[in-house]
């Protein structure tokens, strides 16, 4: 069958390349299987090996997921103008964007199934044989969207990849309805992690309405900075066209995206502190320290000056048109919201305890590996699939009844 | 309705004055004064008697526990109690109700009330096998609760009907509670300090850090600081 | 719901017993984590409790008798006593009567099979400054002398059996559920360790097993319950649950039963005659962070 060829053709073409391309996915090798040791630790002696306590249950694994959800989600930002606004330069890297998003949600994945206590009992999520308790649990919500979504990034895509393979165009009227749909649905996921966090009156620190807005303002800063960095990455490596306006197209997002993320905190921090209350004892805690204990302060403040100085370079516009300085600000957005939506997000929640108690966490070795080795699984799935995608894309890999030697 | 032995003797004697021989001016002057006091004594003879007038107390003013109180059995403690049947001593000792120092084998010092009360206010003085209410009443020393609800009334309810004190090992079925003396040493209840126990763990592999004791200052002892405010 | 207990269940277990040890006695060498292949094989796929048969959950208790013989060498019983009818049960204890020896702590930590080697305490004393009640000021270590401390209040917390509890909304499987006699319990051999129920419980009243529970072999509690205290795994959740295996055959729960000073008022709800009942019609009580609309069967005053 074509599809299977088309599969096969795809994996083989995932596992062709150069020597620095070996050596790339040999690096990445390297990190996962050194976490997964790292890991098996954790299976043998048990959640012990890491720093999370009663007091602050959740930690780096969580911090990672919120933050990489936001990721998957801002693959919607290539999806939105490439199919609605039906634009041909952004609608030739949906798909690397697509690629992404699957290795996004894949590592938020990973990261709940490492942090969970008795992952062999994953089974029991499964409707029917399992009980699955939606629609109350947000936890249940989550689950269930990130999965769909999963699917959803890897269906379209397939289906438009094989129609190029087999020299077609895909059928418009087929796949559109499920573009719309993995529009809204990208939105969902971020909302129904932010909720899953702001569901919790017992957290002060989290129970805020703005949650939601919050999410989604951070994601459509921090993905299109890691979208621009990646697709220069392409564009250098591989023989790929990237058309500059793409990458012009996410920075205005980014700008404004970053705007209204800064403002947000903005609005935390106002109202927060202006008639500060015990529920501002989180917040207080994260950028001022409380009773002594002040482990994430420099973090954060960091975070927010990184932040700061991106949008002001994204603002200047000669300065966001200019190559290094656009990447300047967006290895600064990325790196400061993955700490302000990571680790400034979860920790704080825990600190104080809802009985007034202040333990602090800091991750252990354990986690960090775990931790790089799932970033570096999906930048490997990420590779994989932009490999099979672009090879597609630009031709090289199309179906023949006969036999034919490809050319690389 | 019964007449007062009171009434009945006035009644007798003014009738006796009524019919003893006077002149006879003396009789009519005699009779028309005494006529008011004979119809006033009569008519007190047909009203209910005098509570002053008997010699014990009456049923409905004998305090028979709380209303709707549930049924409870009472841990007893006379086995616990070194020194009981205090007769054993005592019927020899001539009773002394003098309020004194003492210097006794057993707990003479009273450290409850602050002057307020005395041995004999709940021991009974002649019958020493016996604790006493305010009312003389004599007490088994296993019902301790009677004589301590004398004062302490407030806490004798709630312990009634379970909201002070201890239940004996189950919450369902019958109720069996301990008397006071059980956690209260009478003759010096207040609670004295002990240790605690330990304080809670730490996750194994993380260590407890104490931080800064906070402010912990009341609003009113800072107030001196913020006068320049 | 399931029942344990009658005839025919104390049949069957005996039946079960009896298969178990004779296939035990093939595949008899622990392997997986201490258990037999044939035991570890049918932890894994063992339903929820609330789906189980009573033959079913008869064949786990057993199960779990047989994992506390081999992993602490001591024979327990695991029971799995139902609710009583008519019977919601409520706390109230008296903080003008608590003096902070922690002795209702300690004596949960034994009848309970905690944990020794972790926080896992399902009470906690907190000291309080007098006229203060702001728990960020609490104090959870205190290690004076003596107590009570001049100038300082206690205030024990544990799980408030809450009536509309956000930890059970929380759980993704449905792990976490509140029994006909309003008990919230958790099905440790269901539970996934997600935590998620942690951070949504506003009383910190749920704790986490990070590693197999350290208890002395000679301190064991072999009186337990299937939701209660029996021995539980490494990497689920757990919380106090009333002792669930003493109050529903009728018995006060053990930090009741160890307060010195008579703090601790349990009862039925139901029963207008009970004591808790007599405290809350009569007493000025109050519950914690009342305001978030939990509905905790727990309840405080002072006279």
């Amino acid at each position: 069958m074509a599809v299977i060829r088309f599969i096969f053709d795809g994996v083989r073409e995932m596992f062709r390349g150069p020597r620095e391309y070996w050596m790339w996915l040999m690096a990445l090798s390297v990190v996962v299987l050194f976490g997964a040791w790292r890991y098996s630790e954790q299976l043998t002696s048990g959640l012990v090996v890491t720093g999370m306590s009663d007091q602050v249950s959740w930690g780096f694994y969580i911090s990672n997921f919120a933050f990489l959800v936001g990721i998957a989600a801002a693959a919607v930002l290539l999806v939105i103008p490439a199919y609605i606004f039906d634009r041909k330069d952004i609608k030739d890297v949906v798909l690397v964007g697509e690629g992404m998003a699957v290795a996004a949600v894949t590592m938020a994945i990973l990261f709940v199934i490492v942090d969970l206590g008795r992952p062999d009992r994953l089974w029991h999520m499964i409707p029917g044989i399992g009980r699955f308790h939606w629609p109350v649990s947000l936890l249940a919500w989550d689950v269930l969207v990130l999965s769909v979504y999963f699917l959803l990034n890897l269906a379209i895509p397939f289906y438009v990849l094989y129609s190029h393979y087999r020299g077609k165009e895909p059928n418009f009227r087929l796949y559109f309805p499920f573009v719309v749909i993995a529009m809204f649905w990208a939105i969902s996921i971020h909302t129904v992690t932010a909720f899953l966090f702001s569901a919790n009156p017992a957290r002060p620190f989290w129970h805020t309405a703005l949650l939601g807005p919050r999410f989604i303002a951070s994601a459509f800063a921090s993905g299109p900075a890691l979208i621009i960095i990646t697709l220069q990455i392409v564009r250098k490596v591989t023989s790929y066209n990237i058309s500059q306006s793409v990458i012009d197209l996410l920075a205005i997002i980014m700008t404004f995206a970053l705007q209204i993320s800064l403002f947000f905190v903005g609005a935390e921090l106002f109202t927060d502190f202006y008639n500060e209350g015990a529920h501002a004892a989180s917040i207080h805690y994260l950028f001022l320290g409380l009773g002594g204990f002040d482990s994430l302060r420099a973090w954060i403040w960091f975070a927010l000056a990184l932040n700061l100085i991106a949008v002001v370079i994204l603002m200047i516009h000669p300065l966001r048109r200019k190559t290094l300085t656009l990447n300047i600000a967006c290895v600064l957005a990325f790196i400061g919201i993955w700490i302000e939506k990571g680790m400034g997000l979860v920790i704080p929640g825990f600190v104080p305890t809802p009985l007034g108690e202040i333990f602090e966490y800091s991750p252990t070795g354990v986690e960090l590996s775990v931790a790089a080795a799932i970033w570096a699984f999906g930048m490997l799935i990420f590779t994989l699939l932009a490999k099979a995608v672009i090879a597609v894309e630009q031709g090289k890999l199309r179906y023949h009844t006969k036999d034919v030697k490809y050319s690389l | 309705m019964r007449m007062s032995r009171i009434n009945i003797w006035a009644l007798g004697s003014s009738m006796a004055r009524l019919l003893s021989p006077t002149d006879k001016a003396g009789f009519r002057t005699a009779a028309a004064s005494y006529l008011p006091l004979v119809t006033l004594l009569f008519c007190s003879a047909l009203l209910p008697a005098n509570a002053e007038e008997s010699a014990e107390p009456s049923q409905a003013l004998r305090f028979e526990g709380y209303p709707n109180a549930p049924t409870v059995s009472v841990v007893p403690r006379k086995d616990e109690l070194f020194f009981y049947p205090c007769d054993q001593c005592h019927a020899a000792m001539e009773p002394n109700p003098e309020i004194r120092p003492l210097n006794a084998m057993h707990d003479s010092a009273l450290e409850h009330g602050r002057g307020r009360i005395w041995c004999t206010s709940c021991h009974d003085l002649e019958n020493r096998n016996f604790l006493t209410t305010l009312l003389n009443e004599l007490v088994d020393i296993d019902e301790a609760y009677l004589v301590c609800g004398g004062c302490h009334a407030n806490r004798h309810k709630d312990w009634s009907f379970g909201a002070h004190g201890k239940r004996v090992a189950n919450w369902q079925g019958d109720r069996t509670l301990y008397s006071c003396p059980h956690c209260h040493n009478p003759h010096s209840p207040a609670i004295k300090p002990r240790a605690p126990k330990p304080a809670p763990p730490v996750r194994a592999g993380l260590r407890l850090e104490l931080g800064i004791e906070h402010e912990k200052s009341a609003i009113w002892d800072s107030r001196e600081e913020h006068e320049d405010q | 719901m399931s029942n344990g207990g009658s005839n025919f269940d104390k049949a069957r277990r005996n039946f079960l017993r009896g298969l178990g040890m004779g296939t035990a006695a093939v595949a008899a060498r622990p392997a997986w984590g201490g258990e037999t292949f044939q035991d570890a094989f049918a932890d894994f796929f063992q339903k929820d409790y609330r789906r189980m048969s009573a033959e079913e959950i008869a064949a786990a208790l057993e199960r779990i008798e047989r994992k506390a013989k081999s992993r602490y060498d001591v024979e327990i019983d695991c029971q799995n006593t139902p609710p009583q009818q008519g019977v919601v049960y409520g706390y109230a204890i008296n903080i003008s009567r608590c003096k902070g020896y922690r002795d209702c702590v300690h004596a949960c930590v034994k009848e309970n099979n905690l944990g020794r080697d972790s926080q896992m305490q399902y009470i906690r004393v907190l000291q309080l400054d007098q006229g203060d009640f702001d728990l960020e000021h609490s104090d959870h270590y205190y290690d004076p002398e003596t107590v009570p401390v001049e100038g300082k209040h206690y205030l024990p917390v544990q799980c408030m059996q809450c009536d509309d509890p956000p930890c059970v909304k929380a759980c993704p499987v449905e792990a976490t559920w509140m029994e006909p006699d309003g008990i919230v319990v958790v099905d440790y051999d269901w539970c996934i360790g997600c935590r998620y129920c942690m951070a949504a419980c506003p009383y910190w009243a749920r704790h986490f097993n990070w590693t197999v529970p350290e208890i002395p072999a000679e301190e064991m509690n072999t009186n337990t319950h299937y939701l209660g205290n029996r021995p539980r795994p490494r990497g689920v959740v757990e919380k106090c649950t009333f002792c669930i295996h003493r109050t529903r055959k009728g018995q006060q729960p053990a930090c009741m039963e160890a307060c010195p000073t008579g703090s601790r008022i349990f009862g039925n709800l139901l029963d207008p005659d009970s004591e808790i009942r007599y405290v809350l019609a009569n007493k000025q009580v109050f519950r914690l962070k009342e305001d978030l609309g939990t509905e905790p069967k727990f309840w405080y005053f002072s006279d």
